[in-house]
C-alpha cells in the first residue's frame, strides 16, 4: 500500500509569476495582459517574490537546493493553457530531496517546483468559459514519496504540511487542489484534482477499496488516471492525459538560469514540532498543545512570551479561553496578568478577557480564602439546604447552583470551587 | 555622415510621405517588399519585419494563422524608435514565422529588386527589398539562422546581426527564442550603428536582454575558415578570393584555419530552432488571436488540429521535426546533444574570435533564381545556410556587405566579431564604405 501525492499551492504574491498582472482579481477576464494570455510577442519574466517563498517552502520542507533554478516548458493541447505550453521545473527545481516528520511518521518529500497555473475553466451546460485571471498565477507543487501508508496517515500528514504552510504566511483558506497516486499492487493509479482534506481522505478510501476489490478478485489494476466523484463517493476513468513522451520538455529559453544565492525566504516555523518539545518539556498534553498551536500564530507567540513565566496548565488555560472568547490578539502584557490570574486561581470570563482587550487592566490579587474555610462554608451551604444531596444523585446540576452560590460570596475561579465541592461529596459518601 | 543625418537636413518638401508612400505602392506590386503599409507622416522612415508587432498594424509573420492578427502592443524596439522620433513606415515580407532562405515561403514571395526573377533571400525577405529600393529608410530585421545576412546579401545592402540579447525580444513573434537575435539593414554602416545605439539596451520586459560592456576590438587579424568555405561554388570562391586580396592589401593578416566541429553545426542548429519553434507553435490554436476556427461543436483536439491545418508547409514539416527531437525517448540524442554541441562551438569560436574577425562568403551559391530555390528539396535548402547559421547558433555579432556585383548582382561576404564585439564590426563597415561604393537599382525618396 502506498500513496503518494501532488500537492499544487497557490502564492498570493501581489503579481502573477511572469507578469505584472495583479494576482487577486475578483471579476473575470480584469487581470490579464499580452503575456498571461499567451499572445504572440509576449515574454515571460520572472515575478522574485514568488521564487523567494516557493524557496521557502522547499527550505521548510527540509529540501536540498541547488545554486541556480531554471524552467521548462511542458506542452500539451487544452484551452485552459494559453501558449499550450506551461512553465514548470524539471531537473533544477526549487528544492529535492526533502522530508516531512509527523510524531514518529516520516514522508519523504522528492520536488518541490515552481509553476504557473492554467486559466480557470468555468463549465456551462451548452457552452464553456475561461477566466484568465488565474494563468499565470505562481504555484508551487510538492510532489511526496510514496510513503504515505493509509487514509489516517494521510489526514496527519496534510495536517502537518498545512500547519508548515501556515506558518509561511500562505492562505490555507483557499484549498489545495492535490493529486493522489495510490498503488495497492503493481500498477499506479492517479487520482486527479481532489480539493480539501475530507475530500482526499475520501477518495483515497474509495480508491483503495476498489483496488482491493479488484486484486482479490485476482484481477489486475489499470494504471490510468480518474477522477474523484464527491456526490457518488467513487473514483472514475477520467481523460487520458498526455505522457512525458509527448510533454517534450525544453528549457524555456525566454527565462535565465535564476541563482539562489542570496534570495532571502521566510525562516519555517514548525508548530508540530514545537507542541512536542513542549509537552516534553512541560509535561502537558500534546494533543492539546498541537490543537492550539498548529494554525495559529497568536497562539504561539503568547505561549512563546509565557512560557517560562506561568506555568503551562495556565497558559493553556488562558489560550483557550482567548479562543473561546474570540481575543487571540490579546498583547504579551494583558496575556500575562490573566495567565497570573489564572494560576493563583482566580476567575477568568468574558468579561475579563474583553477588560484586556480594551487595555484595561484586572485586579490580579485573588482573595485569599483558606481551603479550610472554603470547604466548611461548602458543608454549611449543602446542610442549610436539605434534600440538596438526594437531589444531586438525581440530577448532577445541582453542582452549578453550588459552585454559583459559592461565587456569588467569593471571586475563586469556578473550577477551584467545584474541585472542592467534588472531593467534599466524595467524602461524605464514603 | 549617416544618411539619417542628411534626411534631416534637407528640405523634404509637403507631400513628400505622400509621394514616397505611392511610390513604393506602385513598385511593391511587382517586388513583394511590404506586406502593409503604415500612414508616415514625419521621421526617418523605418520599416519592421512582419514578425515584430506594432501596435495597431496588422502582423502576421507572414502567416495564414496569424490573419487579420493586430497586436495591442508595440515591440520595444518599435517603442524606442518611435520615441525617438523615427517614422513608422510598414511591416516587411518574410518567410512564415522566419522558416526559410529564400523567402518562398509565404502568399506572395518578395522578389529581388535587381532582377525579378530572381529570390530576395530570406526570411528577412521584404526587410532587404524596402533596403535596397528606399533612399531614406532602415529596417528593423531579424535573424534566427542567417535570415539577415543571406537576405541582406542578395540584395545589396548592409545586414546587421548584434549579439544575442543585446536588443530586447520584447514583441518579437517568437521562431526559437534562444537564437533569435533583432537586426538591422541598412544602405551603410553608420545607419545601422545610429539605430543600433537607438533601440538596444536593457529592457524589463525581456529577461535576456542585456546591458553588457561593448569592446571594439580590431586586430587587424581576419581568419578564413575551411568549414565555412568548404562546398561553396567556384563562382563564389573567385570572387571570394579577390575580396580576400582586396583586404590583405588594405593591410589585413589573412590566415586560414581548421574547425571540424563546424560540420555538426547546422544539424545542432535545425535541432534546436525546430524543437523551439515547435513549442513557440502549439500556440496558435485559431480561437485567441489570428485565424478563429468556428467550429466550437467540435471537440477540443478536433478544433484545435482543425485549425492548425493552416500552417504551411515548412511550417508544418518543422514542427513536426521539433516535437520529434524533444520527445522524451529520443530527447538525449537529439535536444539534449545539440545543446551540447553548441556549447562546443561556442567555446571553439570565442577562442578563434579573441584573436580577430572571421570572414566567409554569405551563401555558398549566388543568388539563385526562384525557379532554381523553388526545385530544392528541404535538406539542401537547410545546407545552403552552412556559412550563416555558426554566428547564429553562438549568438556571435555579424555584419553582411557586398564586395562585388558579377553579371550585376551584388555578392556579399559575412564578418563574424566576438560577443559584444559588435561595434568592432561597424567600425569595419565604415572602413570597407571608405573604399567601396554599394550599388542600387532604385531610389525611392532621394531628395
Ligand atoms: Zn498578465
Amino acid at each position: 500500500m502506498k500513496i503518494g501525492l501532488e500537492v499544487h499551492v497557490a502564492l498570493q504574491t501581489n503579481t502573477k509569476l511572469f507578469c505584472r498582472c495583479r494576482n487577486d482579481a475578483a471579476e473575470v477576464n480584469t487581470a490579464i495582459c499580452p503575456t498571461c494570455m499567451g499572445f504572440p510577442g509576449s515574454k515571460p519574466v520572472l515575478n522574485g517574490s514568488a521564487l523567494s517563498i516557493a524557496l521557502g517552502i522547499a527550505k521548510a520542507l527540509n529540501c536540498k537546493t541547488r545554486e541556480k533554478v531554471s524552467f521548462i516548458r511542458k506542452v500539451y493541447f487544452y484551452p485552459d493553457l494559453p501558449k499550450s505550453y506551461q512553465i514548470t521545473q524539471l531537473d533544477e527545481p526549487m528544492g529535492y530531496d526533502g522530508g516531512v516528520e509527523y510524531g514518529k511518521r516520516k514522508v519523504g518529500i522528492r520536488r518541490v517546483q515552481l509553476e504557473e497555473d492554467p486559466a480557470r475553466i468555468i463549465r456551462e451546460e451548452e457552452y464553456t468559459l475561461i477566466d484568465f485571471n488565474r494563468s499565470g498565477v505562481p504555484l508551487v507543487e510538492i510532489v511526496t514519496e510514496p510513503e504515505i501508508v493509509d487514509p489516517e496517515d494521510l489526514r496527519s500528514f496534510l495536517f502537518e504540511l498545512e500547519s508548515i504552510l501556515y506558518y509561511l504566511g500562505i492562505d490555507i483558506e483557499k484549498e489545495l487542489k492535490i493529486d493522489l497516486n495510490i498503488s495497492l499492487g503493481r500498477n499506479r493509479v492517479e487520482v486527479k484534482n481532489v480539493t480539501g482534506i475530507r475530500n482526499l481522505v475520501d477518495a483515497a478510501r474509495h480508491e483503495m477499496e476498489r483496488q482491493k476489490a479488484l486484486l482479490d478478485s485476482g484481477k489486475d489494476v489499470v494504471a490510468e488516471t480518474r477522477s474523484y466523484n464527491e456526490g457518488k463517493g467513487v473514483t472514475e476513468e477520467s481523460r487520458e492525459k498526455e505522457s512525458d513522451e509527448e510533454y517534450g520538455y525544453i528549457y524555456d529559453p525566454d527565462l535565465t538560469e535564476y541563482s539562489l544565492t542570496g534570495v532571502e525566504f521566510a525562516k519555517p516555523l514548525m508548530a508540530g514540532k514545537i507542541a512536542h518539545d513542549y509537552a516534553e518539556r512541560y509535561g502537558a498534553n500534546e494533543d492539546t498543545l498541537r490543537e492550539l498551536l498548529m494554525f495559529n500564530r497568536d497562539a504561539l507567540r503568547l505561549l512563546e512570551h509565557a512560557k517560562d513565566r506561568r506555568s503551562m496548565k495556565s497558559i493553556i488555560n488562558a489560550i483557550s479561553l482567548l479562543r473561546k472568547y474570540n481575543g487571540m490578539e490579546m498583547d504579551e502584557d494583558s496575556f500575562d496578568q490573566m495567565a497570573m490570574l489564572l494560576e493563583k486561581g482566580g476567575y477568568v470570563g468574558e468579561e475579563t478577557v474583553k477588560k484586556l482587550l480594551s487595555g484595561g487592566s484586572i485586579d490580579i490579587n485573588v482573595e485569599e480564602v483558606k481551603v479550610e474555610d472554603l470547604d466548611r462554608e461548602i458543608l454549611e451551604l449543602i446542610n442549610k439546604n436539605e434534600g440538596l444531596i438526594e437531589e444531586y444523585e438525581k440530577n448532577p446540576k445541582t453542582f452549578n447552583f453550588i459552585v454559583g452560590e459559592m461565587m456569588k460570596k467569593h471571586k475563586l475561579n469556578p473550577r477551584y470551587i467545584a474541585e472542592r465541592l467534588g472531593k467534599l461529596l466524595e467524602e461524605r459518601r464514603k | 555622415m549617416s544618411s539619417i543625418s542628411e534626411f534631416y537636413e534637407k528640405d523634404r518638401g509637403e507631400d513628400y510621405y505622400n509621394r514616397l508612400i505611392e511610390e513604393i505602392g506602385g513598385l511593391n506590386g511587382k517586388l513583394n517588399a511590404f506586406n502593409a503599409i503604415g500612414s508616415i507622416s514625419e521621421g526617418f522612415p523605418f520599416s519592421v519585419k512582419d514578425n515584430i508587432c506594432v501596435k495597431g498594424i496588422e502582423t502576421t509573420a507572414s502567416s495564414k494563422m496569424l490573419g487579420s492578427y493586430v497586436p495591442p502592443f508595440n515591440a520595444t524596439v518599435v517603442e524606442r524608435m518611435l520615441k525617438k522620433g523615427f517614422g513608422f513606415l510598414g511591416k516587411t515580407n518574410m518567410d512564415e514565422f522566419g522558416f526559410g532562405s529564400f523567402g518562398l515561403n509565404c502568399a506572395k514571395p518578395a522578389r529581388n529588386p535587381f532582377n525579378e526573377k530572381y529570390v530576395a533571400g530570406g526570411s528577412s525577405s521584404g526587410a532587404a527589398v524596402a533596403t535596397s529600393i528606399l533612399k531614406y529608410h532602415v529596417a528593423i530585421a531579424e535573424s534566427t539562422g542567417g535570415s539577415i545576412s543571406t537576405p541582406a546579401a542578395f540584395c545589396g545592402v548592409v545586414g546587421f546581426t548584434p549579439t544575442y540579447g543585446t536588443i530586447s525580444r520584447y514583441g518579437l513573434i517568437d521562431y526559437a527564442n534562444s537564437l533569435d537575435k533583432i537586426g538591422i539593414m541598412a544602405r551603410s554602416g553608420d545607419d545601422a550603428r545610429e539605430v543600433f545605439d537607438v533601440v538596444r539596451g536593457s529592457d524589463g520586459n525581456d529577461a535576456t536582454c542585456t546591458d553588457p560592456d561593448y569592446h571594439d576590438r580590431n586586430t587587424g587579424n581576419i581568419f578564413v575558415i575551411d568549414e565555412l568555405t568548404n562546398g561553396a561554388s567556384e563562382e563564389v570562391m573567385r570572387e571570394f578570393s579577390r575580396l580576400l586580396d582586396s583586404l590583405a592589401g588594405k593591410g589585413y593578416r589573412i590566415e586560414r584555419k581548421s574547425l571540424k566541429i563546424l560540420e555538426k553545426a547546422v544539424a545542432s542548429y535545425y535541432v534546436i530552432a525546430t524543437a523551439e519553434a515547435s513549442t513557440n507553435l502549439a500556440k496558435y490554436t485559431g480561437f485567441k488571436y489570428g485565424l478563429k476556427n468556428d467550429k466550437f461543436y467540435q471537440k477540443y483536439n478536433d478544433f484545435f488540429s482543425d485549425a492548425r491545418e493552416n500552417f504551411g508547409i515548412e511550417a508544418k514539416r518543422r514542427i513536426a521535426i521539433g516535437t520529434f527531437v524533444r520527445g522524451a525517448s529520443v530527447k538525449d540524442r537529439y535536444y539534449v546533444k545539440a545543446l551540447k554541441v553548441r556549447r562546443l562551438i561556442i567555446n571553439e569560436l570565442a577562442g578563434i574570435l579573441k584573436d580577430g574577425f572571421i570572414l566567409n562568403p554569405v551563401m555558398p551559391i549566388k543568388t539563385p533564381s526562384i525557379e532554381e530555390a523553388e526545385s530544392l528539396d528541404p535538406l539542401t535548402s537547410y545546407k545552403a545556410d552552412m556559412f550563416t547559421i555558426p554566428p547564429n547558433l553562438c549568438g556571435f555579432p555579424h555584419v553582411s556587405f557586398t564586395y562585388a556585383y558579377p553579371d550585376g548582382m551584388p555578392i556579399g561576404a559575412q564578418l563574424t566579431a566576438g560577443h559584444f564585439d559588435d561595434y568592432a564590426l561597424l567600425g569595419f563597415l565604415k572602413e570597407w564604405e571608405s573604399g567601396f561604393k554599394y550599388r542600387f537599382r532604385y531610389d525611392i525618396g532621394a531628395l
